[in-house]
């Protein structure tokens, strides 16, 4: 298993405030790893270090063995999409043209999109789901519907990693459900890596091949979804109580909250 | 409702149209004015009334009046991208202050209203401020737009007090000829001058167009951009200098014109949508034909006495606007 | 010790608000003009001035007063401090609420008016008659006059000229209808081709002196000779330009409503009609 996308031994701090310390993530092929953890453990911050947006103060992250720095930033995003938690956009662009600009690194400078590029656009746009809002403003579109427009734009970027950071967060069951089947075929097809920050662990432990709990900045464990999600694991992470059954159609585990620890 | 994206042939088309409206404006514009003139009689006879008035007076003025309002608007349309604000103005740069008090040093400090030498004061002052606010706004090897709005606005600030300064300092006439600059006036004999105003002008514009997908990009955030291929700390640079120096060239020549930057960019923006690509000629294209027909009403509404051409910008632009503002928001576009 | 304490304390008492002494002629002016300055000179009163504005500057004499501020913005102050029985004023854009303030604090104030020809020999006979001078006014109002007069019949019978006289290049702002300048424009010999313009300082579109073809152009604004010959230049159609008639002006005595008033019209004469002066 050869790692495509690798984090060795990251830390980042804001400042003074240290936010993730010697974090080491990696992720093959078609696989897909689950980040979760408890808010303000650093989930957001990883993402972003793995996208080369902001630099590790220690340790490095490397694409295909070289590390991020040493890509030019267009080369990269020919490799590498994110689709980010909370997309805002200042001017009215439609949502074909949000979807192309994912195209944009395939093309020249000042190039216009051409027959094939809008092809793909719109495919990906057919297969989230929001094929018909083309030409709406995104501000326009309710937060779900922009959350899959961004999802398309990530795929019309024909990545080989794809980092998605909460992608389910305003969707509703149905398309919970339809993007991890998007995201699972082009795993399957296109042996896309996929690194997802969760905040369901039942979806997580339902899609994902491995998850790493980060808490307090550092990996608190990880493993596959029955390695991680255990009461110990999860009680000394979350500060809660939960439940773990087991999941009749899959096998794997499933978690339901019970209350925070009283000790 | 404009199409869902920009196409080559749609931005070829739209240009071609922007371009005829902007001859048209010219020609009409020369022929217009509180003197009539025959064409015919201009172009028969070098030596007569009508050719000086034409060719002495009022060509230079209508071009240079097409090129600074291109460039203002360009400028405009750029920063609006560049800041993520569809309100920002050319002048918050503080640029403009800055070519502003070199101007008027140069002015109070005897030079003649007619010779070079007061542009080319500004101009340097516009560098100066160039600078300066570029520099000031670097942190940590970072220009963010906060930061360049914040030092612009400061700069600004500081030019203001510098002005009121030199007013208060000057004689009386000096202070009218000052006010009368930054009022910002058209009025120009020299076509060295316009020829040195357009030059910076289309650099600029062509400067700025080179980077208008990467603006295009800027809209997803700069974390957005940066995950689409764009060196963001590369482009806001290019973006900053290349609005700089159209807002410098066109403050030096014709003082602070103010409106055209703010308008013409978020009108053409409610009409062709933000793309860059289309937005950036358009709004070149559209400035000029705007600040022509403000600048035509400048020195003609009043019959022989002129009114500051920012007058007009203003008053003209201002309820229009507003106008086509309430149409788009009725109709839940906007 | 206690004395002299007392007897400055009732000086100072006394010195903001001095009335006029017992007779009524005032014997402590205080000129916040130029043009009032001379005036008041010329009246033969000169020596009672205990306060003008910085601009002051003719006769010579006047370097010898005390300064109490300039024309646009004299001080309070120090014109108070001057204990003056009468000071004269002209409106000026920006003095209105020292001329107010003075009135104030109970000192007797003038104002006089400085726009047109009446308002000259108003202003000099008011100044005169407040001076207690009435006599020596008519007779500078005479003098004045006809002085004038001996401008206007040098170049009596010769068709007027059309002349452009403009105190701004930048700004292009020229002398209107209305003005004391227009008056000695006519009265040199000239007819004004800005007079229709509507306004008092009317700021003109370059085509407009194209278009109106001034046979002179007094340049009488502040720039420098060459900027005015630059500025119109160009304009090749104008008879001025053409035959190198533009004429710069000192603008001391063109601007002043005082008793040099002549020495400006004559200038202006000399402008417009050359060949009346060659002999």
């Amino acid at each position: 298993m050869t790692a495509l996308l690798e984090a060795e031994r990251v830390s980042f701090a804001y400042g003074p405030r240290a936010v993730l310390s010697e974090v080491s993530l990696v992720v093959a092929p078609g696989e897909l790893v689950g980040v979760i953890g408890p808010n303000g453990g650093g989930k957001t911050t990883l993402v972003r270090l793995l996208s080369g947006v902001l630099a590790p103060r220690a340790g490095s992250v490397r694409l295909r063995g070289t590390a991020l720095t040493a890509w030019r930033r267009r080369e990269l995003a020919r490799r590498l999409a994110v689709v980010p938690q909370d997309p805002t956009l200042e001017f009215p662009f439609t949502a074909l043209e949000v979807v192309l600009m994912g195209r944009a690194p395939h093309l020249p400078a000042l190039g216009f999109p051409r027959a094939h590029d809008l092809a793909m656009a719109r495919a990906a746009m057919d297969r989230l789901d929001v094929a018909g809002l083309e030409d709406r403003p995104l501000e326009r579109l309710s937060g779900g519907e922009r959350q899959r427009v961004l999802l398309a734009r990530a795929l019309a970027q024909e990545p080989e990693v794809l980092l998605l950071d909460e992608p389910t967060t305003h969707l509703d069951l149905r398309h919970q459900a339809g993007i991890y089947d998007v995201v699972a075929e082009l795993r399957r097809t296109r042996g896309v890596a996929v690194v997802s920050v969760l905040h369901d662990l039942n979806l997580a432990a339902l899609y994902c091949d491995r998850l790493v709990l980060l808490a307090g900045g550092r990996v608190a464990c990880e493993g596959r979804p029955a390695e991680v999600l255990t009461p110990a694991v999860l009680r000394a992470a979350y500060a809660t109580e939960v439940y773990v059954g087991t999941n009749a159609l899959t096998g794997g585990p499933i978690v339901l909250p019970r209350g925070p620890t009283t000790t | 409702m404009r199409p869902p994206h920009l196409t080559a042939r749609r931005l070829v088309t739209t240009s071609v149209a922007l371009v005829a409206l902007l001859v048209a404006t010219l020609v009409a514009a020369s022929l217009v004015g509180p003197v009539h003139v025959s064409l015919a009689r201009a172009l028969a006879t070098a030596d007569s009334t009508d050719a000086v008035i034409l060719f002495r007076t009022r060509l230079p003025r209508v071009l240079l009046g097409a090129v600074v309002g291109g460039s203002l608007a360009a400028a405009g349309a750029a920063l609006q991208a560049l800041l993520g604000n569809p309100l920002a103005c050319p002048h918050l740069l503080g640029i403009s202050g800055g070519a502003a008090v070199a101007g008027v040093l140069a002015l109070v400090a005897g030079a003649d209203t007619v010779s070079p030498v007061v542009p080319l004061a500004a101009f340097a002052g516009a560098l100066g401020a160039i600078a300066i606010v570029a520099l000031g706004a670097r942190a940590g090897g970072r220009t963010t737009p906060h930061a360049v709005l914040l030092v612009g606005v400061v700069f600004n600030a500081l030019a203001a007090a510098a002005l009121m300064l030199v007013n208060a300092l000057a004689s009386y006439t000096q202070a009218q000829g000052v006010l009368f600059w930054i009022m910002g006036s058209l009025s120009t004999q020299s076509y060295g001058l316009l020829a040195a105003a357009a030059l910076y002008g289309l650099v600029g514009l062509a400067w700025l167009g080179v980077h208008a997908q990467d603006l295009n990009l800027l809209a997803a955030g700069e974390e957005g951009a940066a995950q689409l291929g764009v060196e963001v700390e590369r482009t806001r640079r290019a973006v900053f200098l290349a609005s700089s120096l159209l807002v410098g060239a066109a403050v030096s020549v014709s003082g602070m014109i103010g409106f055209v930057g703010l308008i013409v960019p978020h009108l053409l923006r409610l009409l062709l949508g933000p793309d860059q690509r289309l937005l950036l000629p358009a709004s070149f294209l559209g400035g000029a034909v705007f600040l022509v027909w403000a600048d035509t009403l400048a020195r003609t509404v009043l019959g022989p006495v002129e009114l500051p051409v920012g007058v007009v910008t203003a008053l003209t632009g201002g309820p229009f606007f507003l106008f086509l503002l309430r149409r788009h928001l009725r109709r839940g576009l906007a | 010790m206690t004395c002299r304490l007392l007897a400055l304390l009732v000086l100072a008492g006394c010195g903001a608000a001095a009335p006029p002494p017992s007779g009524g002629v005032p014997a402590r002016i205080v000129s916040l003009a130029p043009s009032i300055t001379e005036v008041v000179y010329a009246l033969g009163a000169g020596e009672r001035l205990v306060g003008v504005c910085a601009q002051c500057d003719y006769p010579e004499a006047v370097a010898r007063v005390p300064r109490v501020g300039g024309y646009l913005a004299p001080s309070v102050e120090v014109t108070l401090a001057t204990r003056p029985d009468l000071v004269i004023a002209v409106p000026s854009p920006g003095n209105r609420e020292a001329v107010r303030a003075i009135e104030r604090a109970g000192v007797r104030v003038l104002v006089v008016h400085d726009r047109t020809l009446a308002d000259l020999w108003a202003s000099m006979r008011a100044v005169a008659g407040a001076l207690g001078l009435p006599a020596a006014g008519e007779r500078l109002v005479a003098d004045v006059s006809a002085s004038l007069g001996a401008v206007r019949d040098r170049v009596a019978g010769r068709p007027p000229r059309r002349v452009l006289m403009i105190v701004g290049h930048s700004p292009l702002v020229a002398v209107g209808r209305g003005t004391l300048q227009d008056e000695l424009l006519t009265m040199a010999g000239g007819v004004n081709v800005a007079g229709d313009a509507g306004q008092v300082w009317p700021t003109l579109t370059l085509e407009l002196v194209v278009a109106r073809a001034p046979e002179v152009i007094v340049d009488a604004a502040m720039g420098s000779e060459e900027a005015g010959r630059q500025l119109f230049a160009g304009l090749t159609t104008v008879p001025a330009v053409r035959s190198g008639r533009v004429v710069p002006l000192a603008s001391d005595t063109l601007f002043r409503a005082g008793p040099r008033v002549p020495e400006a019209a004559a200038a202006l004469a000399r402008a417009i009609h050359p060949e009346a002066f060659a002999g």
